[in-house]
């Protein structure tokens, strides 16, 4: 055989088993690094390796089948959510027949036809990854032409309508016509600011039969040796609560059990799985978070590649030998902060984030939790102006018990909204909940201390956002005032109850 | 004494036994009409304008020839030194040149080297024992280009060879040619040969000057000219900012052209085809009966528009982005065939520019090479992009 035909053999197999090679780490597992086709957006990066959870259909499934799947994932993740938002352009609605025409401008029955992710050049705010006057696609002729039904909206341009603090595409709870028309003319604060579920949950005493004293604590002679850790569990809600050092550090044990047996299940660093046992809601909330969704039960977990060798006849001896070279890297079990796309503290870099990240774990100092937690890792122009401003300064006056409890402003205040469960108040870990678009927050947190026109401009200013609210909002948004003007227009057939 | 053929395979061998890099056209010509003046000035063809025939088959002793001999005396049909100049250069150029170096080793002149590797045996080159033989040659044709005395007319013979195959430059780079151009039309006049070879001679000599021009210069100007706007077009997707997809809502033909995954199939799978059809016309430019119909300058022309094409249709897919990951890597590959490919094209149809440019041949081969080894590569790289498109 020619020296060149030799050539051309090796080169031919050089590259088979370089597409080979890719082939394989997409259908069988391997490290896929390479192949993104652009960097997932904020909202998804945590888990942008474990892409079967989007890419849910088979291998080479049709294009329909794969948009079918990839849209079920995002329901799977999100429609509780958009259920709690009323959502304003529900899937239903545009199920209906009769919006096929809209159906054919923009097919709203699709999440993934205004949310493509990989696509960071046509990104814009809200993972949106269609141009934001996408309102036009309805609203622009007909009976839905906004123009004509609203004179206020004559002169408007639709790259406005979700940029200047008025409408928002799914959430607008705080924001729709009848609620600003109900809600006009408040005072900017309200006589006695307080954040009525943060009161209720300050106010809330765990019950005095079952706790536990300093003496009452049941563990090995050499974790009691421990004073510190020992003060700060007898002071802690866990022994108010009657949670002994055995609840955590020997969950297999009976309740009430004798220090023998504690002692012999005792575990010295039990991991963060025993919180979840009793803390349900807040790690069901903490895995939708960005700081938790490497944890939340849907994500998919690393590929088998046996499994996977095997359907596609790889099985037996050969698939385990093969098997061996494609394993899906191990993924980090919790974000980390150097992961963070956010300003962080560079001295935070190393910590991965759980329960024991923000509360300490004996202590349990929900206090600290809710403030001094965020500020250990979190360094953005919004994070460092809390401190000093006028929300800390009502903070410090509520620990120091100057002022009611709930009147404080936390950071844990307005990002980790409080949610009433059974009568139970529950604060909820998911800090994305209400956190973007901004409007979010209106109705769960401002609005208890503040009036709806003021929450709306405040929010709309970004640089007043930034600045952690440290001043007067330079915006104004008109709505209000436009809402109640049509209202004032159509009182004889509408009724406006008074503010 | 040597023949014309192995003169010239001397002067164009490097002292590594690598032929240097002038056209391959202008070699396989040139090698071609050197074994018809041998079979000239050894009586046993002529020629006149519509025939090449044998006046004489008697075997001359040497392989090369007496093969050239005996496969002119074998057809019936008679034909030009047009045609015979064209079978020659395509259909045993390379028989010839293996014959007239294995003559030399034999000789003791050059001697056999094999690859270094078992597998790489037939990586065989053919250096010269000492390196002087190809110099020797080399300085006689430089002495009679240079004086005025009588020269040997075989030596005539031999540059108006090299003249005529516009390999002169090449031989001796670095050395202005075009103030010999003179001496060199002094020596073409000089009737130093019999009247019979002297005919024969320039019939062949007038015949590869027109074969060499028609197969290597045909459509040169607008080829280069494709090659330097493809060049462009591949550099500003390098060079130039993305354009950016417009930020209003409708159907707009940017949008998509650049989102539209039909929109894309449709320019992706047009980039590819076009790639295909770029290998073609190079495979073309390699086989024999394109060659034979001096189809070189159509596919040369066809592989250089075809480029510039590559380039518009890349554009389209991607818009001047260099896009992620595997993408990236795939983009940097086929920008740097294409960049490559337009160099590659710039030295092949501007190598008489670039030679008063003072362009070795040497430096106007490195871009064909490095346009080659980028296409290695690049077959691996669509694949797998094909393949993460249609999986993910």
């Amino acid at each position: 055989m020619s020296r060149k035909a030799i050539l051309w053999i090796l080169y031919a197999l050089a590259t088979a088993v370089a597409v080979g090679v890719v082939a394989m780490w997409m259908v069988v597992g391997g490290d896929r690094g390479m192949l993104p086709v652009g960097a997932t957006t904020d909202a998804h990066h945590q888990i942008d390796m474990a892409c079967e959870t989007c890419h849910a259909a088979p291998a080479f499934a049709d294009a329909a089948t794969a948009r079918k799947a990839m849209n079920e994932t995002c329901r799977n993740c999100h429609e509780d959510e958009l259920r709690a938002a009323d959502d304003s352009h529900s899937r239903k609605k545009f199920r209906d027949p009769r919006m096929a025409v809209y159906q054919s401008r923009l097919d709203a029955r699709l999440c993934t036809t205004c949310h493509v992710e990989h696509r960071p050049e046509i990104t814009r705010a809200g993972a949106v990854t269609i141009a934001m006057d996408f309102c036009a696609a309805c609203h622009a002729e007909g009976d839905q032409d906004v123009r004509k039904a609203r004179p206020s909206h004559a002169d408007l341009t639709f790259d406005t309508c979700a940029s200047a603090g008025c409408h928002n595409y799914h959430d607008n709870r705080a924001l729709y016509e009848d609620f600003l028309a109900r809600n006009v003319g408040q005072p900017w604060l309200a006589p006695a600011p307080t954040h009525e579920p943060s009161a209720r949950h300050r106010a809330r005493r765990p019950l005095g039969e079952a706790a536990i004293g300093r003496s009452g604590a049941v563990a090995p002679a050499a974790a009691l040796a421990d004073p510190t850790a020992l003060d700060h569990w007898a002071g802690s809600g866990h022994a108010a609560a009657g949670v002994n050092c055995a609840g955590c550090h020997a969950p297999t044990a009976a309740p009430g059990a004798s220090r023998a047996e504690v002692e012999a299940r005792w575990t010295g660093m039990p991991d963060t799985g025993v919180c979840k046992d009793c803390h349900a809601a807040q790690a069901k909330t903490f895995a939708r978070s960005r700081h938790g969704m490497r944890g939340h039960p849907l994500i998919a977990a690393p590929r088998d590649p046996e499994r996977r060798l095997e359907a596609i006849g790889l099985g037996g001896g050969l698939g385990k030998a093969v098997a061996v070279w494609f394993a899906d890297p191990p993924r980090p079990p919790r974000m980390t902060v150097a992961e963070a796309r956010l300003p962080m503290r560079a001295d935070a870099a190393h910590e991965s984030l759980d329960c024991d990240t923000c509360h300490q774990p004996h202590a349990v100092d929900i206090e600290q939790a809710a403030v001094e937690a965020c500020a250990s890792c979190h360094d953005d122009r919004h994070t460092r102006a809390y401190f000093g401003g006028a929300h800390h300064a009502l903070w410090r006056a509520e620990l120091a018990g100057e002022v009611p409890p709930g009147a404080g402003v936390s950071c844990a205040t307005c990002h980790m909204v409080k949610i009433e469960r059974r009568g139970e108040i529950v604060t909820s870990h998911n800090q994305n909940d209400n956190l973007r678009p901004n409007e979010k927050m209106i109705r769960s947190v401002c609005l208890d201390c503040h009036g709806l026109g003021f929450a709306i401009d405040a929010l709309a200013d970004a640089d007043l956002v930034a600045g952690n609210f440290d001043g007067i909002p330079a915006i104004h948004v008109e709505s209000i005032e436009w809402a109640a003007r049509r209202a004032a227009a159509d009182r004889d057939t509408t009724f406006i109850p008074p503010p | 004494m040597p023949t014309f053929a192995e003169e010239l395979t001397l002067l164009l061998t490097n002292e590594d036994g690598a032929l240097l890099p002038v056209q391959k056209d202008a070699f396989e010509c040139a090698l071609a009409g050197a074994v018809l003046m041998d079979l000239a000035f050894a009586r046993r063809i002529d020629t006149d304008p519509r025939a090449l025939t044998v006046t004489d088959d008697t075997p001359t002793g040497d392989p090369a020839l007496d093969r050239v001999l005996a496969k002119i005396a074998a057809r019936t049909e008679p034909e030009d030194t047009r045609k015979w100049i064209r079978e020659l250069s395509v259909d045993d150029a390379a028989a010839i040149r293996e014959q007239v170096s294995a003559g030399l080793v034999a000789r003791g002149v050059l001697e056999t080297r094999d690859g270094k590797f078992p597998w790489m045996q037939r990586s065989r080159r053919r250096p010269a024992l000492d390196g002087e033989p190809g110099k020797r040659v080399g300085r006689r044709i430089e002495g009679v280009l240079h004086s005025n005395d009588v020269p040997d007319p075989r030596d005539v013979a031999l540059i108006a060879l090299l003249d005529a195959c516009d390999v002169l430059p090449d031989i001796f780079p670095g050395r202005d040619i075009e103030r010999c151009r003179p001496r060199i039309e002094q020596l073409r006049k000089m009737d130093l040969i019999g009247r019979e070879v002297a005919g024969a001679v320039a019939d062949i000599e007038r015949t590869i000057a027109l074969a060499v021009r028609f197969r290597s210069a045909r459509f040169r100007e607008i080829s280069l000219l494709l090659s330097i706007v493809g060049g462009l077009a591949a550099a500003a997707t390098l060079l130039a900012p993305r354009v950016p997809v417009p930020d209003r809502f409708g159907p707009t033909w940017l949008e998509q052209l650049w989102s539209d995954g039909t929109w894309q199939q449709w320019s992706g799978y047009t980039l590819l085809g076009l790639s295909g059809a770029g290998l073609s016309a190079v495979l073309l430019m390699r086989a024999r009966p394109v060659a034979r119909r001096g189809g070189h300058g159509w596919s040369r022309l066809a592989h250089a528009g075809i480029g510039l094409a590559c380039a518009l249709a890349l554009f389209a897919h991607t818009g001047f982005r260099l896009g992620a990951n595997l993408n990236a890597a795939l983009m940097g590959c086929y920008l740097a065939v294409l960049v490559l490919g337009a160099l590659a094209g710039i030295s092949v149809n501007g190598a008489s520019r670039l030679r008063r440019m003072g362009i070795t041949p040497r430096l106007r081969v490195v871009p064909m090479r490095l346009h080659v080894i980028a296409l290695y590569p690049l077959p691996a790289l669509l694949m797998a992009h094909l393949l993460v498109v249609y999986l993910y």
